[in-house]
């Protein structure tokens, strides 16, 4: 049959094209920018509704977000142990309610709504939230997975509506919300203390206020409705990049939809200028700048909680640093002098702490395997230094003072292993063009490879002009040129060592000597002399703007820090993009003794597979469509039906590749729940694959396909429910599930490893990704 | 401004893309499509008269190309001519291993010896360089060892060697001038395009050494020229001319890829090219049944899948048949694949590995041995983990009394679940029993007599594999399990004996599941440096694999088996692979390899930074007489061609924004043009470029050498484009400013309407021309190098702090 379509001619069309009248191909015909002729533009992109009948809808939403609302909450409290990543994000949301000031990857909205759910249950902040251990008994750990419990849960009504708003059938929206509600994977992680389940909600906002709004757009642009739904994309978009930086994908794929919009309306040649121009201003203001005034409105937030000094403060500036109460900042000394114990820190946006620890350069990493010099982000005393002269002879008597001016040479001698700060033309370990920095030689060797001059470069508080002008702590921005080499020292650029030199960033000596570079600017960041005056709480300027870029700049510098570490992440707890999409690997969320309660992260192999699987046939379908279109067979009814099944293919599709392709580029750290987004796509896409090709097959079988698929996803997830409210006894019990070999459900052999390493394994750092 | 405001609906504009362009003019009324445009055009034709009718115009056009073929050949002559000098110049000079030649000339040392080498990129251009090299006479003693070693003294004949590449880096100008010739550029601008190509100092340093680059270039612009060249006789399917240029798209595409993978960045463009065409033929408008579309696509298939995939195997198969001999590339392969190779320890050193012996363990990629020492590890490690403080078991990479491993059988007394033991009539005649696939051993450590075991300890440097130590043998009883080990081979079958040296074997621990892995990292002092070994949970883990060594057994005597008959060396080795599986085995190592080039090289550079010549490549240099040779791009030429990619992409994006508006600045026939020709021309450039981006090994500057020809040849397209758009022989002057009829007017007619173009636009290009000799004059000693007079004068030429020129 199809064959013989594809054979025919333009000439055998005339009859009749696939069974359709000859009269709608004009219509099919039409330029693609013709949507403001029609007659009656508002009937036709309505949801069906049955006049007359009873609606369903409303009952159908409702009993699903009662029944994914008993899913989430059921048997919430059973594991009275810190699990997984909760280790992190318990950890966070206890700092917003201390009110301490800490740092992460990610951006604080959703670890602010976590503190917010932790106030409203009465948690004071005390708990650690360490991996496995035990919540106590006044720490209403339930109330805040209910927190997340919910909002995950609210998924599942979004995933309908979003169906109903994407053309499909009820039964298909019902389907499609069943896949999101008994998805073993996304109702597992909702469950706990974690950002998944909000940033899901978010990315599943979006998608829905995206599909809405183009509805809108498609049938009465401009109108207020059409305004409102755009600024509710906007919002959604917003919270959900605050939430984690994937939220950056849900922004692709309402940015690509957005061009496409001007992109068609620009060919229409009705439309006046004065509308199409107020088209891209209502979109600049509701998509770009209303999402970025959520993002930055959430830091705004982050930085006013947390006023306190905590662990989190040498990623920031000293300045920053010094307006948090609790660190003693202000009792710097001003002016420094020689003799004074200093630390040093990096004037790049992120940058460390100068640094020093007893291992040396390895063998092979540089020339001289001296004492590693490095960049920390942590106070430590291995930050701490003494300014020297350069001869032993000079310095100042006991309780002389004698300060430090912009052009002096010095030393800096480390405290701990007393080496001395040194360069040489050796070449640096990473960066090869330049010259390595080491730690190395004694006070009472002269070399002058130890000499260092000061230079200022900037300072924030007024000198007298004309003066020589004084280093001072936490203001004075000045460079480091090493005598001998005329290079300056420098860090930055997010250079990170390897595993021996602790993944710490690295010291070179820059021959560029660019003082331009802020890498190669450094400031007094702490100053300890006992012959001087504390500085007293002076005025140090503040700014937001400047705390929110070196924020960012630092989460971004930590995000690509967090590269893939065999010796310290078990292997199954990380995986590889491409084993996500055909379920190669379960992840495990807690210890796995026998006698502990585990949970396994794990999806419904109907949804996993059969979205997968459906991503290849909707492929095909397409590729069938368009050869059908260029031999002119007319699949279409109508433009508006065309377009429909393009924006449903477009949201799933393009939603799942842009979630799903960017960690094959990413050098990160990856784990499992990285494509739960994309997985959100492809169930959407899942859905409307099936809709569409079960439609073609008469009503009656219609449905039952539907109904088939959706009484499969739940006799499936009954079979691995209890990966999800959690297994107690030996995890042989469930060694029938281990469906696909790959699946470290259990060991394979009885009485595992993994009891003896449960320690370790209990959430091991995964990096809170 | 010439605007043709008409309303089209996508359908009618898709059909004229469908109308051929055949170099036989058709009437204009059956060129197009006439319902509106035929209106229009004689609505203006009342208003304004025509110069001339546009058959007129054809015939014209087709006459001068005629009148003009003997200037093209004059000009192809001269080109080629200038290419063989710049390239030939002082080839001789520096008589010393340049750069990557210590890897190229060594791999055509290997072919004359005959013995077996492994190298990321496929074997072509090197067979093609030992094909001169043996031409010369040579017969490969030298293996070119370090850079800066002198050939003369070497008795290398390097000249013949680097005329090669020279040769083939010369060709490569004209097959540009050429492909300008046939996307339909003025004589003076293909002149132009050849010039730059000519006086880039890039091409030349790259071409006059014993690299593959120039190889690639030339297969490569082949392939470009060869699939125009087809493109052009689409008209007259099935024809001599049509199969014979096709094929020939399907052999240069097959070469650039013997020379190196980068040829699957061509292989895409012309694959692009082929879909496009072949989606217009699927077109219902064009007129093809599906008969005729099938065979159209087969003849496709057969011709550009079939025939450049046999092509590229039979390199292999040569490769193969000329590297018969155990060589140094011996280890990157499978013990399978060595034991073909002649002189291979795989089958002259290869025994069956009997119980009771003694041998050592041999890492298959670190090269490392299974040692033990009589030291234990340390209660608590300083990552605050505690040891078992027992017996440290490492890797150890020299020989040594401590790295011999007795192998004991399992006992079934012991241990009840042990598989029976096998023995055939020969064993027991022999009274010698032989290790065999999936048995179960123990493994004695003959000096401290102690028993291998790990056991539920964190190795010392992880926290997820399992600490591997040893048990005194008095104490090994209670704790039996943890002391046993299943002796796994790789693609092994049950009953399979066990051999030194052919068989990878991995020992998985019977009662903990883990295998015997080498961590990555080495122990600190305590550990006396030595690599650590600790239990893999991940049996699949690529580095579980392990073989017998060095073997001591009674019944094995010298290396050999008495029981064995001795083997010769020079016989024809006992392993065989088919073609196939060896071809797939190599191919993916080649892969595996080349992305493990990930270390950073001094002068590896990102491909952001190739196209504004922000560095170069030291490929070689001598104090004495301040000479070097310094790969850099002649830079005013390549910002020159940057910028050019840059314009073409602009006046892209505004010629759709506008057109969108249904305001047609180029009208339909000159758009098609630029899109097929300059738009064919960016997918070239952009598809040897991007990839890079992608890849995480460590790249160089040459990388961008396919990429930058596409790019000079894209500039000069569009120069001619911009200028003849703007002179009085634009298609709306030929039709006597008649916009509708303009559009029409076929690009070779305006294209051919005169040789040089305007004098100011010739003045233009020689302009430009004078700088380009300038600079390439100017940075020629670094080039050719052939030294500079003074520090001064090197100086002069590091225009760039990022510049690493030596002695400046």
């Amino acid at each position: 049959m199809a064959e013989t379509e594809l054979r025919k001619r333009p000439a055998a069309k005339a009859t009749t094209v696939n069974g359709q009248p000859e009269s709608a191909k004009p219509e099919f015909e039409k330029p693609v920018a013709t949507f403001t002729e029609d007659a009656d533009p508002q009937a036709k992109n309505k949801i069906p509704k049955k006049k007359n009948s009873f609606n369903v809808v409303p009952y159908i939403a409702l009993l699903l977000t009662i029944a994914s609302v008993f899913t989430r909450v059921y048997r919430l409290g059973r594991a009275d142990f810190v699990v997984w990543d909760e280790a992190h994000f318990g950890k966070f949301a206890s700092f917003y309610i201390k009110r301490s000031f800490y740092f992460d990857v990610h951006p604080p909205l959703g670890k602010t709504l976590l503190g917010a759910s932790g106030l409203f249950v009465g948690y004071n902040g005390s708990f650690p939230f360490e991996s496995g251990k035990q919540y106590p008994p006044e720490l209403n750990y339930t109330g805040m997975r209910a927190f997340c419990s919910l909002i995950g849960s609210l998924m599942v009504p979004l995933g309908f509506y979003t169906g109903l708003q994407l053309k499909m059938s009820i039964l298909a929206s019902t389907f499609l919300a069943t896949m999101v509600m008994l998805d073993v994977a996304l109702l597992s992680i909702s469950r706990f203390i974690l950002l998944d389940s909000l940033l899901l909600f978010f990315t599943a906002l979006s998608a829905y206020c995206l599909v809405v709004f183009r509805n809108y757009q498609k049938t009465e642009p401009l109108s207020t409705r059409w305004h409102i739904w755009m600024a509710y994309t906007g919002i959604s978009i917003g919270c959900c990049l605050s939430v984690k930086w994937v939220g950056l994908f849900v922004i692709a794929l309402v940015g690509l939809n957005t061009l496409e919009d001007l992109w068609v309306m620009l060919g229409d040649l009705k439309m006046p200028v004065r509308t199409y121009a107020r088209h891209w201003i209502v979109r600049i203001a509701f998509l770009i700048l209303l999402p970025a005034a959520v993002y930055v409105f959430s830091f705004w937030l982050h930085f006013t909680i947390l006023n306190e000094s905590g662990e989190g403060d040498a990623q920031m500036s000293s300045l920053f640093q010094a307006n948090l109460q609790g660190n003693n900042f202000h009792e710097n000394p001003i002016s420094i002098a020689y003799g004074s114990k200093i630390s040093i820190k990096n004037g790049a946006r992120g940058g460390g702490l100068l640094h020093s620890h007893i291992q040396t350069y390895p063998p092979g990493a540089s020339g001289s395997e001296q004492q590693q010099v490095t960049c920390y982000h942590h106070k430590d005393q291995n930050n701490e230094w003494i300014v020297m002269t350069p001869a032993e002879e000079d310095m100042p008597a006991e309780n002389e003072i004698k300060y430090l001016y912009e052009g002096d040479t010095i030393r800096l001698q480390h405290d701990q292993t007393k080496k001395l700060l040194h360069s040489h033309p050796l070449v640096a370990p990473v960066s090869k063009a330049h010259w390595e920095v080491s730690g190395y030689g004694n006070l009472s060797i002269p070399d002058p490879n130890d000499l260092w001059v000061v230079e200022i470069v900037k300072d924030g508080r007024l000198q007298l002009e004309g003066e020589k002008r004084e280093i001072r702590s936490l203001t004075t921005r000045f460079a480091l040129r090493h005598k001998a080499l005329g290079c300056l020292l420098h860090s930055g650029e997010s250079k990170n060592l390897p595993e021996w030199g602790f993944k710490q960033a690295e010291v070179y000596c820059d021959k560029t000597a660019d003082v331009k570079n802020p890498g190669n600017l450094w400031n007094v960041e702490q100053h300890w002399n006992s012959l001087l005056p504390p500085g007293g709480a002076a005025a140090y300027p503040q700014s937001f703007w400047r705390d929110f870029i070196d924020l960012n700049i630092a989460m971004w510098q930590a995000n690509n820090a967090l590269t893939p570490d065999p010796t310290k992440e078990p292997d199954q707890l990380t995986s590889k993009p491409h084993q996500w999409p055909i379920m190669q690997v379960g992840l495990r969320m807690c210890g796995w003794g026998d006698n502990e309660l585990k949970y396994f992260l794990l999806g419904n192999p109907v949804v996993w597979i059969g979205s997968t699987v459906a991503l290849v046939v909707f492929a095909a379908v397409c590729f069938v469509y368009l050869v059908r279109a260029q031999r002119r067979c007319g699949d279409w009814k109508n433009e508006d039906e065309l377009d429909d099944f393009m924006f449903a293919g477009k949201v799933g599709v393009l939603g799942w590749f842009l979630h799903y392709l960017p960690f094959f580029i990413m050098g990160r750290v990856m784990y499992l729940h990285h494509y739960f987004p994309a997985l959100y796509f492809a169930i959407i896409l899942f859905a409307f694959v099936v809709d569409h090709l079960a439609k073609r097959t008469g009503k009656v079988l219609h449905a039952v396909i539907l109904l088939a698929f959706t009484a499969g996803v739940v006799a499936v997830f009954v079979q691995f429910s209890d990966f999800v409210f959690g297994m107690d006894g030996p995890a042989t019990q469930w060694a029938h599930l281990k469906w696909i070999s790959t699946w470290n459900v259990f060991d394979g052999v009885a009485g595992s490893v993994g009891a003896a390493l449960s320690g370790d394994f209990g959430g091991a750092g995964s990096g809170s990704a | 401004m010439s605007e043709v405001r008409k309303r089209k609906g996508g359908k009618e504009r898709e059909k004229d893309a469908d109308e051929p362009v055949s170099p036989v003019p058709q009437s204009p009324e059956k060129a197009k499509a006439p319902e509106k445009l035929a209106p229009a055009a004689e609505l203006s034709r009342k208003e304004k008269p025509v110069v001339k009718p546009l058959e007129e115009l054809i015939a014209d056009a087709q006459e001068k190309q005629e009148q003009w073929s003997n200037t093209w050949t004059v000009g192809l002559v001269f080109v080629s001519l200038l290419a063989f000098l710049t390239r030939m110049y002082r080839i001789q000079d520096p008589g010393k291993v340049v750069f990557d030649e210590v890897h190229f000339g060594k791999f055509a040392s290997f072919y004359l010896r005959g013995e077996y080498y492994f190298d990321v990129h496929p074997p072509l251009g090197k067979l093609l360089l030992a094909g001169t090299a043996a031409l010369a006479g040579y017969d490969g003693h030298y293996l070119f060892d370090e850079i800066g070693d002198d050939y003369v003294v070497n008795k290398v004949p390097f000249v013949s060697m680097r005329l090669f590449p020279a040769l083939c880096g010369s060709l490569i100008i004209p097959f540009c001038y050429l492909t300008l010739k046939e996307l339909g550029v003025s004589y003076v601008a293909a002149l132009f395009g050849a010039f730059m190509l000519i006086f880039d100092n890039a091409l030349i340093a790259q071409s006059r050494l014993i690299l593959l680059d120039s190889m690639l270039l030339l297969f490569g612009v082949m392939s470009i020229y060869t699939w125009i060249k087809f493109y052009k006789t689409r008209m007259s399917p099935f024809s001599f001319q049509w199969w014979f240029w096709m094929s020939m798209t399907g052999v240069s595409l097959a070469l650039t890829l013997g020379v190196k993978m980068v040829g699957l960045f061509t292989i895409a463009v012309v694959g692009i090219a082929v879909l496009f065409d072949l989606w217009r033929l699927l077109d219902i408008d064009r007129g093809l049944s599906m008969t005729q579309f099938y065979k159209h696509f087969a003849a496709r298939a057969l011709c550009l899948i079939v025939l450049p995939i046999t092509l590229y195997l039979s390199f292999f198969y040569i490769h193969f048949a000329l590297l018969p001999y155990s060589g140094p590339g011996d280890a990157f392969m499978t013990p399978k694949f060595q034991a073909t190779l002649m002189g291979s320890e795989m089958f002259t050193k290869s025994v069956a590995v009997p119980y009771s012996s003694i041998a050592t363990i041999k890492h298959r990629d670190q090269g490392i041995l299974l040692h033990s020492h009589d030291a234990k590890y340390p209660l608590r490690y300083e990552n605050g983990h505690v040891s078992s403080e027992g017996q440290q078991v490492t890797g150890y990479e020299h020989p040594d009394g401590n790295n011999y491993w007795e192998i004991i059988p399992v006992d079934a007394a012991k241990y009840p679940e042990a598989p029976e033991f096998k023995a055939d009539a020969m064993e027991l005649k022999r009274d010698v029993r032989y290790l065999r696939h999936n048995d179960i051993v123990q493994l004695l450590h003959s000096v401290s007599l102690s028993f291998l075991l790990t056991h539920d300890v964190a190795s010392p440097l992880t926290n997820t594999n399992m600490e591997m130590t040893t048990v005194p043998r008095d104490k090994a009883d209670e704790r039996y399990e943890e002391t046993l080990w299943r002796v796994v081979v790789q693609g092994g079958k049950d009953g399979d004996r066990v051999r030194t040296k052919s068989s990878l074997v991995k020992f998985v621990n019977v009662k903990h599941n883990v295998c015997v892995h080498p961590n990555k990292l080495t122990l600190p002092e305590w550990g006396f440096n030595q690599v650590e070994i600790n239990g893999e949970k991940n049996l699949e883990h690529k580095s579980n694999w392990w073989a017998f060594d060095d073997i001591r057994h009674t019944t094995i005597v010298n290396g050999t088996d008495i029981f064995e008959p001795p083997v010769d060396a020079s016989k024809k080795p006992r392993g065989h692979m088919p073609f196939l599986a060896k071809f797939f085995e190599l191919q993916a190592k080649m892969f595996e390899a080349n992305a493990g080039l990930t270390s950073e090289h001094p002068y590896s550079s990102t491909p952001g930074s190739w196209p504004f010549v922000v560095r170069g490549i030291s490929f070689w240099e001598n104090k004495e007489g301040l000479r070097q040779i310094y790969l850099l791009g002649n830079p005013f030429i390549w910002w020159f061609s940057i910028t050019a990619v840059g314009v073409y992409v602009g006046i892209w994006t505004v010629d759709r924004i506008v057109l969108r508006r249904q305001v047609d600045l180029l009208g339909f026939s000159l758009r098609r043009w630029f899109d097929r020709s300059i738009g064919f021309l960016f997918l070239a450039w952009l598809l040897h470029w991007i990839p890079f981006f992608l890849m995480g090994r460590m790249l160089f500057l040459h990388h961008y050498l396919p990429s930058f020809i596409f790019s000079t040849m894209l500039a000069t397209a569009l120069l001619d484009f911009i200028f003849r758009l703007s002179n009085e022989r634009s298609p709306s002057t030929l039709t006597g400013g008649n916009a509708a009829l303009a559009a029409r007017v076929p690009y070779f007619v305006w294209m051919r309407t005169s040789l040089f173009g305007n004098i100011l636009y010739t003045a233009v290009l020689v302009g430009l021309m004078g700088s380009f000799l300038w600079c390439f004059a100017f940075f020629s000693p670094i080039s050719y190098g052939y030294g500079l007079p003074s520090v001064e004068a090197v100086r002069e030429r590091k225009w760039f702090k990022s510049w690493d020129l030596q002695h400046a």
